[in-house]
């Protein structure tokens, strides 16, 4: 092998969360708190495979936070992880520790999904830092997510502040080199001293706390100023001048590699005298930022010339190419398209439990207020059983809503997967039983958090670093709650799910549905495919109309349906076998399919 | 100068593990790297691009390869191919595998898989080559290692040196999949080079 000029032991090729959790991990983090989002979901899974760092899977974002701000008040550095959206279920701790401040470290991460490519929408958390007065920092790669991550646990210490770290999918899920060192050993700072005026934040406190807090801004504004590790000129031609921070500055050096960059490490609070300095300095200036005008709308107050860019261009993640098209005002010929593509988008996978559950949902002709999960899904055709989906929690509180204003008449049932529901349905089904509601709630439970790649939580009793933790007993919940009426029914089992739906929609009184079937990416022995026996075949297109990505239509033009099963995705759940109406599809054993 | 592979698949197909071997040979052999694809929703039998740029020598900028600077696509799927084909250089090459995984979106109205796909891709004035990589990997009885085929393929248009892959696949792959995925690269190699 050739010689190298790197030590390859210490350059490492990590995704932008795995060099999250390595900057924090070498910065002396103690304890890390968060629940899955994409993108954010693979930075704790890293950091507590480095060790030496408690790491949990909290109830949700809310609690993360909390958890680390209490660990915070004992001294210890903490790092909480979160997608864009969780900042929201968080956002009430965020903003009054922006007036108590911390003892350790506390390093807030908010990973953006610009495009949603796995969200439901696209909202700039950059909008939290000044709303909150919280401190932001924006790496454009993985080496910036390890050096950042490290330097905003200093400057949470130095500024007695939480820091907010903001990465996007394209760092999060982007991979390059980093030169990791080793772990700095920090103890916890102080000794639990009660400090009532700093972290009791009753209006008389609160109020000289405000007062700290400008005066932290004041000095971060002159950090801004100086520092030349956080943002950066990159001198070259004069003629065009791009202030830009994260990966939209990739793609701004990427299109123009010859022009003068302001390059923003920090994206609240700015450098105003920083930033007109760099404006003088160039002929043309043109902020390049993803989503809302944040930064320009700072930069026209300052009094600063910025030339305008179409109003196109604050929609969806940017490009190279979207980025030339930003600064020179011509559009590009977009790439050749090939025409009539069968589209691929994500669907249940074959063998999926939720897919019996919407289909019974279909055929009671059910209003399905849906969640945030796999099952999301299951408002694609050919499905199309789920008819609301807002954010995490919310299915259960619009059935709640619906049927208080249109009664029990309206077949309404609210679908919601395990981990969502201990992250925020609880409250919901409370709500339920307390108001007198009378809606259905069906637990899609299938031991996992399965489309952030398939994380614990409380339902499983594994706990994120192995260990045995207490199991959620969904069944004691609902009835500790007060439903009575509580199901436990295996999806594989298509009639008797269907059944249990159907009493349960009947009753009155507001009932619990658990259809409880581990997520086929987790069962290691699949049973084998059914074989289909053509001479029983009728060709009534039944089995093929439930979506398996294991089944197709073999048939020819203008001829009668023909399923035809791809033996290697199929997972062997038998649902095809279960709608088929003359008993065609066969288990290879069974007898009647012996070759 | 930067070059730029655009690896694209099925959700489950192990696209981002391929993308991540051809990343850490990239590593091994020393050379500067960047790497981007999306998970979580998109994943799920949805289509995946995983973008690979490196170079010997040279910083990489954008995460994402500029629109139409493919160097080598490398798509696990014929439907794959023809939908990324846009982003391919002209004289880019394309690396085809030639088995076809059906979209669920056929068995709705107005969708259907097109008869003439790798005729098309064939067509598109690129560098094109068909390979037999899942029968190839069905002969060496894993099915799973027809990526490792299409990386045989890949490497013979790469200058990485052919250790660099290897200690790559040990370095990702689960140890007991090792040697039948570097037997399948191997195979891969003599089927392009054929």
């Amino acid at each position: 092998m050739a010689e190298h000029a790197r030590d390859l032991s210490k350059t490492l090729l990590l995704s932008g969360n795995e060099a999250i959790a390595r900057g924090a991990w070498e910065a002396g983090v103690r304890l890390g708190s968060g629940y899955p989002g994409t993108p954010s979901s693979e930075i704790l899974p890293a950091l507590v495979a480095l060790g030496d760092v408690y790491c949990e899977w909290s109830v949700n974002e809310k609690v993360a936070l909390e958890v680390a701000a209490g660990a915070s008040v004992a001294g210890a550095r903490c790092i909480v992880t979160m997608k864009h959206v969780g900042l929201n279920v968080a956002a009430d701790p965020l903003f009054t520790m922006a007036y108590t401040g911390v003892e350790g470290g506390l390093v807030i991460i908010s990973a953006d999904d610009p495009s949603m490519h796995s969200s439901q929408n696209e909202q700039d958390n950059r909008n939290y830092a000044r709303a909150a007065k919280v401190p932001m920092l924006e790496p454009s790669d993985s080496r910036e997510a390890r050096e950042m991550t490290m330097r905003a646990f200093e400057l949470s210490e130095e500024f007695d502040t939480p820091v907010i770290l903001r990465p996007l999918t394209r760092v999060c899920h982007s991979d390059g080199l980093v030169e990791v060192g080793e772990r700095q050993e920090v103890g916890l700072r102080g000794d639990l001293a009660k400090q009532p005026e700093k972290y009791v934040m009753v209006p008389a406190y609160a109020r000289k706390r405000r007062v700290e807090m400008a005066e932290r801004i004041a000095r971060l504004v002159a950090l801004a100023e100086e520092d030349g590790g956080l943002n950066r000129e990159e001198m070259g031609d004069r003629s065009l001048g791009i202030i830009a921070s994260g990966v939209a500055y990739q793609y701004a050096k990427e299109a123009f590699p010859e022009a003068s960059f302001l390059k923003l490490g920090m994206v609240w609070p700015l450098p105003p005298e920083r930033i007109r300095r760099f404006a003088a300095q160039v002929d043309r200036l043109f902020v390049v930022e993803e989503l809302d005008p944040f930064l320009t709308e700072q930069v026209l107050a300052m009094g600063v010339a910025v030339e305008p860019v179409d109003e196109s261009s604050r929609i969806g993640e940017l490009t190279p190419a979207r980025v030339r098209e930003m600064v020179t005002g011509e559009k590009q010929p977009p790439a050749q398209a090939e025409a009539g593509l069968p589209p691929r988008p994500p669907t249940l996978c074959a063998g999926c439990p939720h897919r019996s559950v919407f289909l019974a949902l279909r055929r009671l002709k059910a209003f399905v207020t849906g969640d945030i999960g796999c099952y999301t899904l299951g408002t694609l055709a050919p499905l199309e059983a789920l008819h609301t989906c807002l954010c995490m929690g919310a299915g259960i509180n619009e059935a709640h809503g619906i049927q208080k204003v249109r009664g029990h008449e309206a077949p309404v049932v609210a679908v919601i997967g395990d981990s969502t529901f201990t992250h925020s349905g609880i409250t919901g089904l409370v709500n339920v039983a307390y108001n007198a509601g009378v809606s259905t709630v069906l637990i899609l439970d299938n031991r996992t958090t399965a489309m952030t790649g398939g994380q614990v939580h409380p339902g499983t009793g594994v706990t994120l670093s192995g260990l045995p933790g207490r199991e959620l007993d969904f069944e004691k919940l609902a009835d500790a709650v007060g439903i009575e009426d509580v199901r436990v029914v295996d999806p594989y089992d298509m009639a008797a799910t269907e059944q249990a739906i159907r009493e349960a929609m009947a009753n009155p009184r507001p009932s619990v549905v658990i259809a409880r079937r581990e997520c086929v990416l987790h069962v290691r022995e699949h049973p084998p495919a059914p074989q289909l026996a053509e001479d029983k075949c009728i060709r009534c297109g039944r089995c093929i109309r439930i979506g398996c990505p294991a089944i197709f239509d073999g048939s020819g033009e203008g001829e009668r349906p023909m399923p035809r099963i791809d033996a290697v995705l199929c997972n062997g759940c038998m649902m095809c076998a279960q709608v088929c109406p003359v008993d065609a599809l066969i288990v290879p054993d069974a007898g009647e399919g012996d070759a | 100068m930067v070059t730029n592979v655009l690896l694209t698949g099925v959700g489950g197909q192990g696209t981002i593990t391929a993308s991540t071997i051809l990343a850490q040979a990239c590593r091994i052999a020393g050379w500067e790297i960047k790497k981007s694809e999306v998970h979580g929703m998109s994943q799920r039998g949805g289509s995946v691009n995983s973008y690979v740029r490196f170079s010997p020598l040279e910083q990489i900028a954008s995460p994402l390869i500029p629109e139409g600077r493919t160097h080598v696509l490398v798509a696990f799927e014929p439907v794959e191919a023809l939908r990324q084909i846009g982003e391919v250089a002209p004289d880019g090459v394309v690396l085809v595998e030639e088995r076809r995984i059906v979209p669920v979106t056929v068995n709705m109205p107005g969708f259907s898989y097109p008869d003439d796909v790798l005729e098309r891709v064939l067509a598109s004035g690129r560098d094109v080559r068909v390979i037999s990589a899942w029968a190839t990997a069905v002969e060496l009885g894993e099915p799973r290692a027809a990526n490792s085929v299409m990386l045989g393929a890949l490497s013979l248009l790469l200058e990485l040196p052919e250790d660099a892959w290897s200690e790559a696949m040990r370095l990702v792959l689960k140890p007991k999949a090792v040697d039948v995925n570097v037997r399948a690269f191997e195979i891969g190699r003599e089927l392009v080079r054929a």
